[in-house]
């Protein structure tokens, strides 16, 4: 068990999730999952690109996302993951929510450019639409902090 | 324990991650562990490089004993007892 010897209480990692490209929102799912089997809490934070793949016509539809860096690459990344047993990105944030205390939050301005106003226009993974104020205060009390 | 106790151990459970990357087998691991009672044996199988690191350094982190890796030529057996 990763407890904050101050509070007792399980590690907390916040993620501020800015990125709506496919590669790097894996990336995140892995750390996510890593973050699980250690009973972490886990606070993510949906900023701007990332509000857009968590719409509910996109979330792991990977024809919808783009690469991070290089496009060209993005077929042999996808091949290689299903190659490989790799779980998409909403089922690996899917599955850690199973596993440990994960809360998502969508950052109310990210979902308003995307179209989306109200929980319900996002996949069924976010738990609440909140302003900037709660991850900052998240952030000041986590013990690890991601930027992705 | 020596290869040859961990040859003979006879674990309450076998978690087979053979088929998935990491961090499957981690999560596997993570999965099983709470199917099993204090003090009783788990064995992990993974085909993946990295667990044969990542599973000890999870026991240390969550208080079980790592007990050893079987090097299986082309996946690894690792066994650990819950805390």
């Amino acid at each position: 068990m990763s407890l904050n010897p101050n509070t007792m209480e399980n590690k907390k990692l916040c993620l501020a999730l800015y990125t709506g490209s496919v590669d790097k929102l894996t990336a995140a799912g892995i750390i996510l999952s890593g973050a699980a089997a250690n009973d972490m809490q886990v606070d993510i934070y949906v900023l701007l690109q990332a509000a857009r793949a968590f719409r509910k016509d996109i979330g792991d539809n990977p024809e919808k996302l783009n690469m991070a860096e290089n496009q060209d690459l993005k077929k042999e990344f996808l091949e290689s993951l299903k190659n490989l047993n790799v779980k998409t990105w909403v089922e690996f944030f899917k599955e850690a929510k199973t596993i440990t205390n994960v809360k998502i939050h969508i950052c109310g301005l990210a979902g308003k450019v995307w179209g989306g106003e109200k929980l319900d226009d996002f996949i069924d993974l976010a738990d609440d639409i909140c302003g900037i104020g709660a991850y900052i205060q998240s952030a000041e009390e986590a013990d690890i902090n991601l930027f992705i | 324990m020596t290869p040859e106790e961990l040859q003979n151990l006879n674990p309450t459970k076998t978690v087979d991650a053979r088929g998935t990357a990491c961090p499957g087998p981690l999560l596997e691991a993570k999965k099983a562990i709470g199917t099993i009672g204090p003090g009783e044996t788990m064995e992990v199988l993974s085909a993946d490089e990295g667990t044969k690191v990542d599973i000890p350094k999870w026991c240390i982190k969550q208080g079980h004993e790592y007990l050893g890796t079987i090097d299986e030529n082309g996946y690894y057996r690792i066994f650990l007892k819950k805390k």
